[in-house]
């Protein structure tokens, strides 16, 4: 089969995978070597549907012998099979990487005869780009369920970031559409890797030559809507991955219906607005300092689809605003729907020359038409901040007349 | 980060200006209304006699010679030795403004003299501190500026394409908005350490050669693209397939692709030829 055809069955089975990240660690090019990295990623183009292409996102092969209800790649799917060499792949790395087309590998595959087999040739790829062509890009590398620890640990000290996929929110949903994938085989080198990340980091304190083991940690991803979990559910599982497992990154992936299959739910659309509430609850998890009980509650376990999840809270916590712009702390800052990380950071460093005027909001970036209902510039309100609920979320939604209504964009943060 | 001197501020390149008689323009103003020659080191300069002379940077107004009949303001000349001790100066008390600095010079804006005038004479006073002083109009303006050529610099680590040429050197062409061919040229020099390569800023005319060991400098007056490898062809088609199919049809979005890779940069884009 001609190489051009491998890369267009290969490349299309791997596109569902949504991490495309190449951030997360900063490393030099390798003596006589091409490649290094840099700590906040770099993104080298954006395909049709908007999403960045910053590594080369392909699959070994797609010839799988399991069946999971949701996959394109499923053994019981007749689409064309295809499957590279290590040496194919290590080529087409470095012919993309020398003309700045890419950021490196993301290599994944689908399970042929065993997950060790599987594995062992994705790490062989890895370890002849590190060793053979002093390679010091960025490489991810997806882990087989149910490989052995062994496999693990040479994935980790080849690549940048590894990761195991969850694929779904519970496992009584993997039960019923992935059947041969069990909780267990994806949790056991999820700690693996944690506890191997864990020693290098105390290793690399006593000496800098110690080896690093994915430098970049790792990450899941998990498909959004094939079944019939909760946002609550979702947000649990993904704070229990950050604070007990110690992952860098939960990628939530809208189920696009690639199969007919009576398991799965019929869908005029991929959940996509759905998906982007979930990667703004993540952030909040993860730099807001929210909790999954205060985005959502057993009484109403989905996110709205009106407002983001923050003004959402926001409109449910009255009793926390006003909150005073000059005086408030950073985590309160945080809070007030409009004000960012970097607009909050960016109030505590201005404010030390000079009380911030409502025109100094502007200047600092805060989205005022959120903002400007939560907050007092040295006392003074811009708006009544005692509206009746209802009112207010009616003013969130509408505007207010004073400026033009911008039709609502959806930006997809995750996959940006 | 690289460590900048005065000298990296210097390599823009800046249209000659003709030179003038100094008697000729250099006249008693009563206001506080300054001129420099237009070069990166004329303002520097400037900004350092301005300061130095003990002026008001808040009265003060700075702004390019443009040697018409009736133009108002004293003629500063630029003095190199004042601007280096300025520029050493600034690196003392503020290095984070020095950065600063470098990338509002690569925006090569020329109206906001004033501006940067009171920006450096607020990094004396707060240190690195003034590019927290967003509310202030001038610190705004600088350091947006600034941030904008910054941008336009990351992503153009990424949108930039080598193209392997006959003699097996490489060539990368682009027209970015900003003049940000020195920090560009550096990112390469490390992570392409082992090819030799040009980058050509088609728009300023100025290139970039790395030959291995170093880095170097110039402008180009002709340029004709040379003829491209055999290996070239095979490869960007593999990219252009590979591009094709990595987008989710179900999830096609041209507008978030063009916000997010606006179509000034897709004429160098191996992916965007024939579109």
């Amino acid at each position: 089969m001609e190489l051009q055809e491998k890369i267009t069955i290969l490349s299309g089975a791997a596109r569902y995978d949504a991490s495309c990240a190449s951030s997360g660690c900063s490393s030099d090019t390798p003596r006589r070597g091409t490649g290094n990295t840099s700590q906040g990623g770099i993104c080298h183009s954006w395909a049709d549907d908007g999403r960045c292409i910053s590594l080369l996102k392909i699959l070994l092969s797609n010839d799988c012998r399991y069946d999971c209800a949701y996959c394109v790649n499923r053994s019981s799917n007749p689409v064309p099979r295809a499957s590279f060499t290590a040496r194919e792949v290590v080529d087409l790395t470095m012919d993309f990487y020398r003309r700045n087309y890419i950021e490196g590998l993301f290599l994944s595959s689908a399970v042929n005869v065993s997950p060790d087999h599987t594995m062992e040739a994705m790490v062989r790829v890895a370890e002849i780009l590190r060793n053979e062509e002093r390679f010091g890009g960025y490489i991810h590398l997806k882990i087989i369920p149910g490989s052995s620890p062994e496999l693990v640990r040479r994935a980790g000290l080849a690549a940048d970031r590894i990761s195991v996929n969850i694929e779904l929110p519970s496992s009584e949903s993997l039960r019923r559409l992935a059947p041969q994938k069990s909780k267990e085989a994806i949790l056991a080198p999820m700690k693996l890797i944690g506890a191997e990340a864990g020693v290098s980091l105390v290793e690399r304190r006593k000496s800098r030559k110690a080896p690093r083991f994915a430098p970049a940690g790792q990450s899941t991803q998990m498909i959004i809507g094939a079944s019939p979990e909760t946002d609550l559910q979702i947000l649990r599982l993904s704070q229990g991955l950050y604070q007990r497992m110690n992952l860098k990154r939960v990628y939530y992936s809208a189920f696009v219906p690639v199969n007919d299959d009576n398991r799965l739910p019929v869908l005029a659309a991929p959940p996509l607005l759905r998906e982007h509430r979930l990667y703004q609850a993540d952030w909040l998890l993860r730099f807001y300092g929210f909790s999954a009980e205060e985005i959502l509650s057993d009484d109403a376990p989905n996110l709205d689809e009106s407002f983001d999840p923050k003004t959402a809270w926001a409109l449910r916590n009255p009793g926390f605003f006003p909150v005073e712009v000059n005086r408030a702390d950073y985590a309160t800052l945080l809070r007030v729907p409009g004000i960012g990380v970097t607009s909050a950071r960016r109030i505590i460093a201005a404010r030390r020359f000079a009380p911030i005027s409502p025109e100094g909001m502007k200047k600092i970036g805060v989205v005022m038409k959120r903002a400007k209902y939560f907050i007092t510039c040295s006392g003074r309100p811009f708006e009544r901040t005692d509206q009746q609920p209802a009112r207010l979320r009616q003013s969130l939604l509408l505007g207010d007349g004073t400026e033009a209504k911008v039709p609502r964009q959806l930006v997809l943060p995750g996959l940006g | 980060m690289p460590r900048i001197t005065l000298h990296n501020l210097l390599i823009p390149i800046v249209p000659n200006v003709p030179t003038v008689p100094f008697s000729k323009i250099h006249r008693r103003t009563p206001m506080n209304k300054f001129l420099y020659d237009g070069t990166p080191e004329g303002l520097v300069s400037a900004i350092a006699s301005i300061l130095d002379g003990g002026g008001d940077p808040a009265q003060a107004h700075l702004a390019v010679r443009q040697d018409t009949l009736f133009e108002e303001g004293l003629f500063l000349r630029t003095d190199p030795a004042a601007a280096e001790a300025l520029f050493q100066r600034l690196r003392q008390g503020a290095p984070d403004a020095v950065y600063t600095l470098w990338y509002f010079m690569m925006a090569e804006v020329d109206d906001l003299e004033t501006s940067l005038l009171r920006y450096i004479a607020l990094a004396f006073e707060h240190g690195d501190r003034v590019n927290g002083y967003l509310t202030h109009a001038d610190v705004k303006a600088i350091v947006a500026t600034a941030r904008k050529a910054g941008r336009e610099l990351h992503r153009m680590k990424g949108l930039l394409r080598f193209e392997q040429l006959r003699d097996g050197t490489w060539l990368a062409r682009m027209e970015p908005d900003h003049n940000i061919i020195q920090p560009l040229a550096q990112h390469f020099s490390k992570r392409l350490r082992g090819q030799t390569w040009f980058i050509y800023d088609v728009r300023r005319r100025s290139a970039a050669h790395w030959n291995g060991r170093d880095l170097s400098f110039g402008t180009l007056e002709q340029f004709t693209r040379p003829e491209l490898s055999e290996e070239e062809k095979a490869v960007r088609q593999m990219w252009q397939s590979f591009f094709k199919t990595i987008a989710i049809p179900e999830r096609k979005n041209p507008r978030l692709q063009k916000s997010n890779m606006p179509a000034k940069y897709w004429k160098y884009l191996t992916e965007k030829q024939g579109e």
